[in-house]
């Protein structure tokens, strides 16, 4: 499961416009009764955390991402009307689209993976403009998550 | 009080798939005792030691988060919905 042409072109509009902080959001996906996907842009609060506590988020929306909770809210509304999560994606700024650590590390619930059939799809924006994405999955065998193909689905 | 908690995708595991459950809880507290008391794994991952929520964590009594409620004393009545949320980020670097 990864974007489609469409989505993955509202994922890079979402990306420039909300540049120069990374973006978020999830692609849910539905299979019964009938196929349904829904791209659901999130808000990034990762700036309203550091200001609140920078010591506590020293980091801002300029390098990291922290979906609202009302947002995960939503997501947990239609995963009880039988929607699953199975995109979750995120920019990074003046940087390559890559699965940092921090991606790596924030992704991991006791050392497994939160979402383990969810791909994860990172956009690279530089000068303001979405330049590349890659898409990542969990790999059990490697415990790991590792690139995988990122064309259109 | 009998009240319905949902259980996030990231607990899952925890709770044999379950993703919704009935506990029967007067408050928050109480709640999460009786959950972790029957689902096991859970111990750890929704508080510490100390039997503090976790930052990463959003409880929420139908759509309200217990920060703006009670915290862990918001009381529950029967038919309150409660979900558990575990924090999705991430980012750039280190």
């Amino acid at each position: 499961m990864i974007l489609s042409a469409g989505e993955m072109a509202q994922v890079q509009a979402q990306a420039e416009a909300e540049y120069p902080a990374e973006c978020c959001g999830v692609l849910l996906l539905r299979s019964d009764p009938t196929v349904d996907r829904m791209l659901m842009p999130c808000r990034n609060i990762q700036d309203e955390l550091h200001s609140k506590d920078p010591a506590r988020h020293p980091r801002d929306s300029r390098t990291a991402y922290f979906i609202d909770p009302k947002d995960l809210l939503a997501i947990g509304r239609r995963e009880a009307q039988g929607y699953a999560v199975a995109v979750i994606y995120h920019s990074h700024i003046e940087a390559g689209a890559y699965f940092s650590p921090t991606d790596r590390r924030n992704a991991l619930v006791n050392g497994e993976p939160a979402y383990p059939d969810a791909t994860y799809v990172v956009v690279s924006v530089v000068a303001g403009k979405a330049v590349e994405a890659r898409a990542f999955v969990w790999d059990p065998r490697a415990r790991d998550f590792v690139a995988r193909d990122s064309e259109p689905a | 009080m009998s009240v319905q908690v949902y259980i996030p995708t990231p607990f899952r595991r925890a709770t044999n798939n379950k993703d919704r459950v009935s506990v029967e809880a007067s408050d928050v507290r109480s709640l999460l005792d009786e959950l972790e008391g029957h689902f096991g794994g859970l111990r750890g991952l929704v508080r510490n030691d100390r039997g503090e929520v976790h930052e990463h964590i959003n409880i929420y009594v139908n759509s309200e988060g217990i920060e703006a409620l009670q915290g862990l004393e918001t009381a529950l009545a029967d038919g309150d919905e409660v979900s558990i949320i575990p924090a999705l980020a991430g980012g750039a670097g280190e």
